[in-house]
């Protein structure tokens, strides 16, 4: 007998049970233990087992599972519609409560949708490539007396097509240069901003462009031949009708070149989730197609991106350790480019968020940015979730005399839970259906905020579908577990004790709850931290001394209709002579680029009495006479350049200025010492003499390090002219350069900006960063103090009585609110310490992408702190006010 | 009548019905199947069988008195209706009716 207990309580018959209709499980199990007893007659009760087993299993069939369904449907749906309206009574019956429960959740949910929807845009960077995993940008490093000089993605145009040959690994390669500003004449007619590229036939294979027009294998394989963009050729060609095959063969010419360039395809509009943009491309080979081969076989001339295929199952790590030998051989350690020469592969999907190189082609992110978001995003849905929590299982009390009497009628525990999951779901929904109208209601600020065109149809597009189900489950799954968590503490009420009135809430709930609590907190006052010093970051960099003045300086472009002569440098100066008699203007000047632009470098410096195989880098800038006074940089010694130093004769140029990293890298000992000194580079057959030394300025925004520079003095038809103007009145000045600029080059069109406007750029993404995770941390205090809201004035009410007591016996009102307030205070409080060191070490991470940051004082920390102290005290201590204001004898009177 | 329809293993199992008559239950049946014709059948289809029997009014069930065996449950009783024996009576006629159409000729075949 004893084995045939075993077998009846034997885990199968406990699922056929729950899959049998209830009129016919008597039967079938006993038919199933008549077998077994049958079976194992005899010695075979091992067989008989197994036997059993088959048996039972065999009754989860069809015919059994769908004869019980339909009567148990209807109960399920009578009991549906019960739950809900129970959840709906509940709701209303305590309005301010369910609001604030449903607001948390809707502005947490809300906050969520918005940084996905930036988070998974810029996630989604170059997905629409089909080889996007086999793609890999090849970038350089350049090192000089063992410090890396150069941190790159340009190199020699060689590189490509030699790594091509010597790695069987490389399916196909592509390069680009990029062209500039496309000035095109069609026809009488003028276009000026299409940024092109220059690059190869393989570069519709390599990425996946789109083509609407033009034959793709033999596409910009000639010289003179471009494609042009949907929105380029319709601006050009004049096109609405979107027939781009008859364009191929129209032909425009590109500023100063006499040879026309044929359009031999079209391609569609750049989606913005690339990170190349362009306008245009125009074929690689009319760069060599003259007498000068160098931007096809150089090995020093170094502009030149390149793009690997790699085929299906390389290891790239595997490919890139072979380049230090490909490096030496062509390179032969400094003696070809005048530094040591390293490769490396960065996968394609990593150009957007992960590059920190200079001289990037890619629009780049922060990607610890993007991550930073996400995590914030998190930390708002757990908070909300936690709110939602708190909120429930702290009204436990109040349902628990429900739970004890619908178990005391005969509801199962699993009933009971079905309708608090009900409960939750209702809410949930609710607060799903708010949050997105919120998202809608303020999606235009966001994309204000942030810069892009979002929206939620972009969270769908942009999302993968593994993401896209990781998101729906973190939304789902957040939601229900916060909903099954409360169901089961609420639905496991003993009805005997619930009932008569001996319930006090339990410790370990009370110990969750303020752990809870404090994590919320932790979180907020971790944000509010993090904002805090972020701001002040920026703030920072916007007041340091940059070492030139960066206000009122006008920017405007350099004509490029204008070609070189003897007589140009004589026309740019009388230009700046009727500039400088134009009202308002203080100075002028014109220069190769403009602080906020990254320089060129040149590898080979030294002085000319070092030895030849003395190498160092710096970067140059070649700039007019007026450069300095314009910008205000401070001479330290020596002179600044007179118009005698300048030379429309470039071979006749023979003075420079450096500034002082320069003296320091030339290894001379005071600036004083530098002036007479000469330099020299390549060959050393031409010298130029130091004539003056200026102060280092922030040539590139406070990420970087300020450098070593060098100043030549010269002209060029691609000088952007800076000019100081007078605040007052800036229309008018500017109405006014514009004339003297149309006198001085006719037919070139006159674009300006503003230096400091310009400048900024350089923080899109800290400005960006500082404005989105002020907005969240405000979200998070908001979602955090409601629940607090929520908490205390429940506690409050259930106080009452206790209040009342106290107020007869003499409590005064302050004494009352501070009985109320002082747990949860404690609670913020303690919040607030554990926050310090979080900040602490997350800002740490952040302020080290910074060359030049701020080192937070403990005020930076503490205040934080005390402001999230503040806040919650406030909020408690109104919340808790109209329970102490309360006449006790109103309270006390039904005892 | 469109249920008229009666499969082989049907049959089967609605004769056994009609033979075991009070100790008629899924067990026994399976036994019985196994006795008199040789073929050991599925426990699980006899049950499913004698269901779909039951929708389509050939039996009728009810629990019998519990015993000391089988752990105490009691046993699920299928008694046969009249449709049911009306039908397993037309089923034989039929039978029947169809065998005399088929040539005898080959029994003289010596």
């Amino acid at each position: 007998m004893s084995r045939g207990d075993s077998i009846e309580k034997s885990f199968i018959l406990r699922i056929l049970r729950t899959i049998c209709p209830d009129k016919l499980y008597e039967g079938i199990e006993g038919d199933l233990i008549e077998r077994y007893e049958e079976d194992s007659r005899g010695n075979r009760a091992k067989t008989a087992r197994i036997k059993f087993f088959f048996h039972a299993i065999k009754f989860i069939r069809p015919g059994i599972i769908l004869r019980n369904k339909f009567s148990v449907q209807i109960i399920n749906v009578i009991m549906l519609s019960n739950y809900l309206i129970i959840a709906w009574r509940n709701l209303l019956k305590n309005k301010a409560f369910s609001a604030i429960n449903i607001i948390g959740l809707a502005f947490g949910l809300a906050a969520c949708l918005f940084i996905f929807q930036f988070v998974s845009f810029e996630l989604s960077f170059d997905n629409f490539n089909e080889k996007l995993v086999r793609t890999y940008r090849v970038t350089n490093d350049r090192f000089q007396n063992g410090k890396l000089i150069q941190h790159g993605t340009i190199m020699y145009p060689t590189i490509g097509a030699t790594m091509a040959k010597d790695f069987p690994e490389i399916e196909e390669h592509t390069r680009i240069m990029p062209g500039g500003d496309l000035n095109v004449k069609i026809g009488d007619k003028n276009f000026r901003g299409e940024q092109c590229l220059f690059t190869e036939e393989k570069f519709f294979s390599v990425f996946s462009f789109k083509l609407l027009a033009g034959n793709k294998p033999t596409l910009l394989k000639d010289p003179y031949t471009a494609v042009l963009t949907e929105k380029t050729a319709s601006k050009y060609f004049d096109v609405t009708d979107k027939d781009y095959s008859k364009l191929i063969g129209k032909t425009f010419i590109w500023g100063l070149d006499t040879r026309p360039y044929a359009v031999v395809g079209i391609c569609e509009n750049i989606p913005i989730n690339s990170h190349l943009q362009f306008d245009a491309l125009v074929s690689y080979s009319t760069l060599y197609s003259g007498e000068d081969k160098n931007a096809d076989i150089s090995w020093t001339w170094s502009d030149m991106r390149h793009y690997l295929v790699l085929k299906p199952g390389t290891d790239y790590k595997q490919l890139e350790s072979k380049f230090p030998a490909f490096s030496d051989q062509y390179f032969k350690g400094d003696k070809v480019s005048g530094s040591v020469e390293k490769f490396y592969l960065q996968p394609m999907k990593d150009a957007h968020l992960y590059s920190d190189y200079e001289y990037d082609i890619a629009t780049t992110a922060s990607g610890k940015a993007v991550w930073a978001m996400l995590i914030v995003a998190v930390f708002i849905l757990v908070i909300a979730w936690i709110n939602y929590i708190n909120l429930t299982t702290s009204r436990a009390l109040d349902r628990a005399k429900e739970v004890g009497l619908r178990k005391v009628m005969g509801a199962f525990k699993s009933q009971l839970v079905k309708q608090f999951i009900f409960e939750s779901l209702l809410i949930v929904t609710i607060a799903f259906v708010v949050a997105f109208l919120l998202t809608l209601a303020f999606q235009s600020s966001f994309n204000e905020i942030v810069g892009n065109e979002l929206s939620l149809k972009t969270l769908f597009q942009t999302l993968s579908a593994k993401h896209f189900l990781v998101f729906i489950l973190v939304l789902i799954g957040g939601a229900l577990l916060s909903g099954f968590y409360p169901a089961f503490i609420l639905s496991s009420y003993q009805p005997a004790i619930v009932l008569k009135g001996k319930f006090t809430r339990s410790a370990s709930g009370n110990i969750l709850r303020k752990a809870l609590v404090v994590f919320q907190f932790t979180s907020s006052a971790a944000l509010i931290t993090a904002t805090f010093i972020v701001s002040s970051q920026i703030d920072f960099m916007n007041k340091t001394d940059l070492g030139f003045s960066k206000n009122d300086i006008l920017l405007v472009r350099a004509p490029e209709l204008m070609r070189w002569d003897s007589t140009f440098v004589q026309r740019v100066e009388s230009y700046k002579d009727e500039l400088s008699k134009v009202h308002g203007v203080i100075n002028s000047a014109t220069s190769w680029s403009i602080p906020g632009k990254r320089l060129g470098r040149s590898f080979g410096i030294r002085l000319s009495d070092q030895p030849s195989d003395t190498h160092y880098t710096m970067s140059n800038l070649g700039v007019d006479y007026g450069f300095f006074d314009t910008y205000g940089i401070s001479l330290i010694a020596g002179r600044k350049f007179l118009p005698t130093d300048h030379n429309a004769n470039w071979e006749k140029i023979t003075t420079v200025i450096i500034n002082k990293n320069a003296v320091k890298l030339l290894g001379v000992k005071s600036p004083e010492e530098a002036i007479g000194k000469e330099v020299t580079w390549g060959d050393g057959g031409r010298k130029y003499t130091i004539i003056g030394v200026v102060n280092d300025f922030h040539q590139e925004s406070l990420h970087k390090p300020m450098e070593p520079m060098i100043f030549r003095p010269s002209y060029s038809t691609y000088n952007t002219t800076s000019i100081k103007i007078e605040r007052l009145d800036q229309d008018k000045t500017i109405a006014d350069i514009k004339r003297v600029y149309a006198k001085f080059f006719p037919g070139n069109l006159f674009e300006y900006t503003f230096l400091d406007q310009q400048y900024q750029q350089q923080y899109n993404d800290e400005t960006r960063f500082e404005k989105v995770i002020s907005v969240f941390t405000v979200l998070a205090i908001i979602v955090s103090c409601l629940g607090l809201i929520g908490l205390s004035s429940y506690t409050a009410t259930q106080r009452t009585k206790e209040i009342s007591v106290r107020k007869v016996l003499g409590a005064s009102m302050a004494n009352v609110i501070s009985i109320l307030s002082i747990d949860f205070v404690k609670l913020v409080m303690i919040a607030a310490l554990l926050s310090f060191p979080i900040a602490y070490f997350s800002i740490q991470k952040w302020l080290q992408g910074y060359a030049y940051r701020i080192t937070p004082g403990l005020l930076q920390f503490i205040l934080p702190g005390l402001a999230i102290v503040l806040i919650a005290t406030a909020t408690v201590s109104f919340q808790v006010l109209k329970t102490a204001r309360r006449n006790p004898a109103e309270t006390l009177k039904y005892e | 009548m469109q249920k008229e329809y009666l499969g082989e293993f049907e049959e089967l199992v609605l004769t056994m019905v009609g033979i075991l008559q009070e100790d008629a239950y899924g067990n026994a049946i399976v036994n019985e199947i196994n006795e008199r014709v040789g073929r050991t059948v599925n426990l699980s289809a006899v049950h499913v069988t004698l269901y779909r029997l039951e929708d389509k009014g050939y039996v009728k069930s009810g629990m019998g008195g519990a015993t000391n065996e089988r752990g105490g449950r009691r046993k699920r009783i299928f008694t046969i209706t009249n449709a049911g024996l009306a039908i397993l009576r037309a089923k034989k006629e039929q039978q029947v009716e169809l065998w005399k159409l088929v040539p005898q000729l080959k029994i003289s075949g010596i």
